[in-house]
């Protein structure tokens, strides 16, 4: 190879010669547009003519700073990972349905949930084209009490469930990043987690009062704690971080440090408890009733199944129902809870 | 070849280059493509690649990260990524093409017996439930068939042959008892053990001090020639290639785009990336001028890459170099290189200056005279006094910081230097008020900003103190936009009484943030994406803005590039150079690595075990090193330039060498500017030395 070949001076360098355009045709069968319409020179070297190929071309620093965008959005990818676990979105629409029907069942039935009339002559009606689930034991619909009561366990699960979720993470993420709450937060939780619960919820129940309210409540004051341990263990594994550092520097105050640097990577672990909160909060209520330390004065899952147990043997279709209907809620939680975490994890965005 | 290199034998490269390419290859990888698969999209992770590994040989591949250098060697012992394909080529070794391997077991019988590896971070590579002994003696045992008794004794020559004392105690002890160079020396060891025919060597020594870096090279040397093994090296940092390579191969976006004997390629090197990465070199920068940084970021893998891939971020680029893929040209029958500036129809052009530097890169000392510094006309910032930071307490009690004393004058550079766990970064961090101080005090202006203090102040010094962080992959939230980042400081300070730098409105928040953007160079438009769709260097500049924001007057630079690739490194060293003359900025640098820091400061502290061992005007430093850690640290210093660097010395830091049982030592000014820590017989050594 020889050496005396042209040398160019800088100025010259820096006039452009020769302006490329973008090929078209390469971008159309590129739908995704993977790359710049700028940078697509495929066919060009047609277009130009053979003594310029070796000439210098224009130098753009913004061409060279200029990364593939690769139009990642979290929550996109969370909603196209979760699409992707069928028996997951076949649950959410069953629960959907679920829950819709509660309406229409009411509506279509042919007695009043609110004026149920008790009629010992029909105790124990089998389902039948009157009653469609049959009757209870003291001869009401139970049509219209199962769907009722679906709709009221619904209703008071996803509140406790939520109202607990919402404290444990306030509090867990306190107790995680503030150092100076770390003892504070772990006595008090070592002082009501060494106690059983259904102790607390008998007490609440005979000083307080009985009723949904106070016990849903009271069921958001012990319950918390597991989710806040959790989450306390998990921003540990943050807190630390030198993005936290820098936030430290920039003065951001706790409240932001908590809610922009922390939370946002807690997210699918906060989904998955309030999903298997749900499901668990039924079965508190359930079991609450069921000892007689919740009064409901209208319908609940609870009370049927207790009602149920005295009868379900000769009547098995009393149980039936209502345990069919928990446990598509349980399933479904549990489903949905694990895909939609797994959705949330942005290690599974691959 | 220029001239310098003439004038510095020693070495003879071209006898070498004979010796080694007389037999055929041994490895031989042909046209290899290798595809990921992520999130459904297609990434080129090595586009077309050949290789050829010689008995015998040491081979550096030399590359950034995301060039594809680590999961190209992976190849060659099956430890592809399960979301990866080998899609196309071929690799020959023993008659056998190791792509087409998919049994597990016939993989068995090549890896760690003929082609070993040694990874990176010794910290993950052991076991930590396993005594060192038994880790070593199991690949001892499944490679040589040697039991028992037999097996113990080969793992206790294994252990020695590595330069671990005391071997019969070390045998039965944890990794975690073990400091990291003595862990990299066990991975070696294990790698070792079974006798490989080629040792792949991954960063071996980027997690390691620049003291430990020296001794693991020497070591593998050692081992190479005992065992006649051949050696692929995988790394970053050229003072490391030019340490150990017979050859090198320069890779870049999954091609190797030049390969050579060290020689050719550290001075007569025709791709115009070899030259960028060899003239980025912060050890061959003139004080005061900008560093030729390679702007620009490399190209992202998922796109189609048409032509030559460094074609956008060269500024001699030719119009070919868009258009079409340049084929390997032969420079010599050792030297090829993939450009278009080989082609005959191209026009000449000269190599850059700096390169020629490089023959001269030890500097001529005898004449440096050492300028008394005057800095009494000028105004101390920042005044760190008896300085403690002790963490634990009881028995635990770990003192990270004992004792320092220091002042940063506006306008300069104070660069804080010394391996890790020396305190460096508990000062940084101290000052910046992350770390309480336990003794002692830091003064901003004359008053103390440590401890409790005032809200007005507080905001002050939040305004007017800020911190650049070493990792730009940890630096940043990954779940906030980049405004939200950048703009984060100006957020926080929004409607507080006397801040000057207050925005008005909205708009006005979003035009800062597009100038803080533009000022480090980066596009406005990144201001709604997330710090992951970013490269390294790219992600520190965002880094930068952010703390550049609020214009404060004083920054801590907490080692801003050591996690840095070769060529961003310098595009960072000059913007904050920049930056420091624009706008006056004061630093406090902190890095473990002195060549990059005496390009960069006015001032250098090196730091031992929280005790600042001596402090000097940057050059003073360089060319009257009186402490005897100075001299070792600056003994183990890499070199880009072969020659020099084959033939340094390096001197090792005996703590034992001070006898401070009855005389204490003393924090001292020696010469004017020129402080060094020791007791009344050392300073007087030190004296008569300075003076002859």
């Amino acid at each position: 190879m020889s050496k005396k070949k042209q040398t160019k001076t800088i100025q010259e360098l820096e006039t452009p010669k020769v302006r490329m355009t973008p090929d078209s045709s390469a971008v159309e069968t590129n739908p995704d547009k993977q790359y710049d319409e700028e940078r697509v020179y495929v066919q060009a070297r047609s277009r130009m003519p053979e003594n310029q190929l070796f000439d210098f071309a224009v130098y753009e620093p913004q061409a060279a700073e200029r990364t593939g965008y690769s139009e990642y959005s979290y929550w996109k990818s969370v909603w196209a990972n979760f699409l992707k676990k069928k028996p997951a979105v076949i649950m959410s629409f069953v629960f959907v349905f679920l829950l819709l029907f509660t309406f229409v069942a009411l509506a279509i039935s042919k007695f009043d949930v609110y004026n149920l009339r008790i009629d010992n002559s029909l105790a124990f009606t089998a389902p039948n084209g009157t009653y469609w689930f049959g009757t209870d034991n003291l001869g009401r619909d139970y049509w219209c009490q199962v769907w009722y009561a679906t709709r009221t366990s619904i209703l008071l699960s996803v509140s406790v469930s939520l109202g607990e979720i919402i404290l444990g993470v306030i509090i867990g993420l306190l107790w995680g990043y503030v150092r100076a709450l770390d003892r504070f937060f772990t006595e008090l939780y070592n002082f009501i987690n060494n106690i059983p619960m259904i102790i607390y919820m008998t007490l609440i129940a005979l000083m307080v009062g009985k009723s949904v309210f106070i016990i849903g409540v009271a069921l958001i004051l012990v319950s918390w704690l597991g989710t806040a341990r959790n989450i306390r263990n998990l921003v540990f594994m943050y807190r630390d971080r030198e993005y936290n550092l820098a936030s430290r520097c920039l003065g951001t105050p706790l409240y932001r440090v908590l809610m922009k640097n922390i939370f946002p990577y807690l997210v699918s672990v906060i989904v998955l408890r309030l999903a298997l909160a749900i499901p668990s909060i039924i079965a508190y209520e359930t079991t609450l009733t069921y000892l007689g330390l919740m009064s409901i004065d209208l319908p609940s899952l609870g009370i049927l199944l207790r009602n149920a147990r005295s009868y379900f043997l000769d009547y098995p279709y009393l149980l039936v129902f209502p345990a069919a209907i928990v446990s598509i809620i349980t399933i479904t939680f549990y489903l949905v809870g694990n895909a939609f975490s797994d959705a949330c994890d942005s290690r599974n965005h691959v | 070849m220029s001239e310098t290199v003439m004038k510095t034998p020693g070495i003879d490269f071209d006898a070498r280059a004979k010796q080694i390419l007389s037999s055929a290859p041994i490895l031989s990888a042909t046209d290899v493509e290798v595809q990921f698969t992520l999130r459904g999209k297609k990434l080129n992770a090595i586009r077309r690649c050949s290789l050829d590994v010689y008995d015998g040989e040491t081979l550096a591949i030399v590359g950034e990260s995301g060039s594809g250098k680590s999961v190209f060697t992976k190849l060659f012992v099956g430890m592809l990524d399960k979301n990866g394909t080998i899609t196309n080529g071929s690799i020959m070794y023993d008659g056998k093409d190791l792509a087409q391997i998919k049994d597990e077991n016939e993989w068995r019988k090549i890896r760690g017996r003929k082609i070993a590896m040694v990874t990176q971070d010794p910290m993950t590579s052991l076991n930590p439930l396993k005594t060192i002994g038994r880790q070593i003696q199991e690949a001892i045992e499944v490679n040589q068939g040697l039991h028992g008794a037999e097996a113990k004794k080969e793992t206790l020559r294994m252990l020695e042959a590595v330069g671990i004392p005391d071997p019969e105690r070390r045998y039965k002890q944890y990794p975690h008892e073990f400091s990291g160079g003595m862990r990299q020396r066990v991975v070696i060891a294990i790698a070792v053990a079974c006798k490989p025919q080629i040792l792949i060597c991954d960063e071996p020594t980027t997690a390691l001090d620049v003291t430990i870096q020296a001794q693991i090279l020497d070591l593998i040397r050692r081992l190479q020639k005992e065992q006649g093994m051949t050696i692929i090296y995988i790394t970053h940092d050229l003072g490391v290639v030019a340490n150990v390579a017979d050859r090198v191969a320069v890779m870049y976006a999954g091609q190797i785009v030049e390969i050579g004997m060290i020689n050719e390629i550290f001075f007569d090197a025709r791709h115009p990336y070899a030259w960028a990465l060899l003239s980025a070199l912060p050890q061959l920068g003139v004080k005061g001028e900008k560093l030729p940084a390679i702007e620009g970021t490399p190209p992202n893998l998922f796109n189609v890459i048409h032509g030559d891939s460094f074609a956008p971020r060269n500024k001699r680029a030719l119009n070919i170099d868009f258009l079409e893929e340049p084929p390997m040209f032969d420079v010599s029958p050792t030297h090829q290189a993939k450009t278009w500036m080989l082609d005959p129809r191209a026009p000449h052009v000269e190599q850059p200056d700096t390169i020629r530097r490089l023959g001269d890169a030890h500097r001529n000392t005898a004449g440096y005279k050492a300028q008394p510094l005057d800095y009494s006309g000028r105004e101390p910032l920042v005044e760190v006094k008896n300085m403690e930071v002790t963490f634990g307490t009881g028995k635990k009690k770990f003192v990270a910081v004992n004792d320092v004393n220091f002042t940063i004058y506006r306008g300069e550079t104070f660069s804080l230097v010394g391996e890790s766990g020396s305190g460096k970064t508990t000062i940084g961090r101290a000052i910046v008020r992350i770390n309480p101080i336990t003794n002692g005090e830091v003064l901003y202006k004359g008053r103390r900003i440590s401890g409790k203090i005032s809200r007005e102040l507080d905001n002050e010094v939040i305004r007017n103190m800020q911190m650049i962080f070493q990792d730009p992959m940890a630096s940043l939230n990954e779940r906030a936009k980049v405004d939200y980042i950048i703009a984060e400081g100006l957020i926080n300070q929004h409607n507080k009484q006397g801040f000057k730098q207050d925005y008005k409105s909205k708009e006005e928040l979003s035009d800062r943030i597009q100038n803080a953007l533009e000022e480090v160079g980066l596009l406005p438009e990144f201001s709604s994406r997330f710090p992951h769709e970013f490269s390294g260097g790219q992600r520190q500049r965002i880094g930068i803005a952010r703390s550049l924001i609020m214009q404060p007057e004083f920054i801590v630079a907490d080692e801003p590039i050591s996690a840095l690739d070769v060529s961003i490194r310098a595009q960072v060293l000059n913007l904050l150079n920049d930056l420091k003359a624009k706008r006056g900025l004061t630093y406090l640098f902190i890095a473990h690595d002195l060549s990059v820091v005496r390009f960069i400061s006015d001032r250098i502290a090196v730091i031992h075990k929280g005790v600042i061992v001596e402090l000097a005007e940057s050059e003073e430093l360089f060319h009257h090193p009186l402490h005897p850690y100075t001299k070792a640290l600056l003994s183990a210093v890499p070199n880009p330039n072969p020659y020099l660097e084959r033939a340094k010395k390096l001197l090792v830091y005996d703590p034992s060498v001070h006898d401070y049982s009855v005389d204490k030592p003393v924090w001292s000014e020696i010469a004017p500017g020129h402080f060094v820590y020791g007791n009344e017989r050392e300073l007087d050594g030190y004296r008569k030395e300075l003076n002859q």
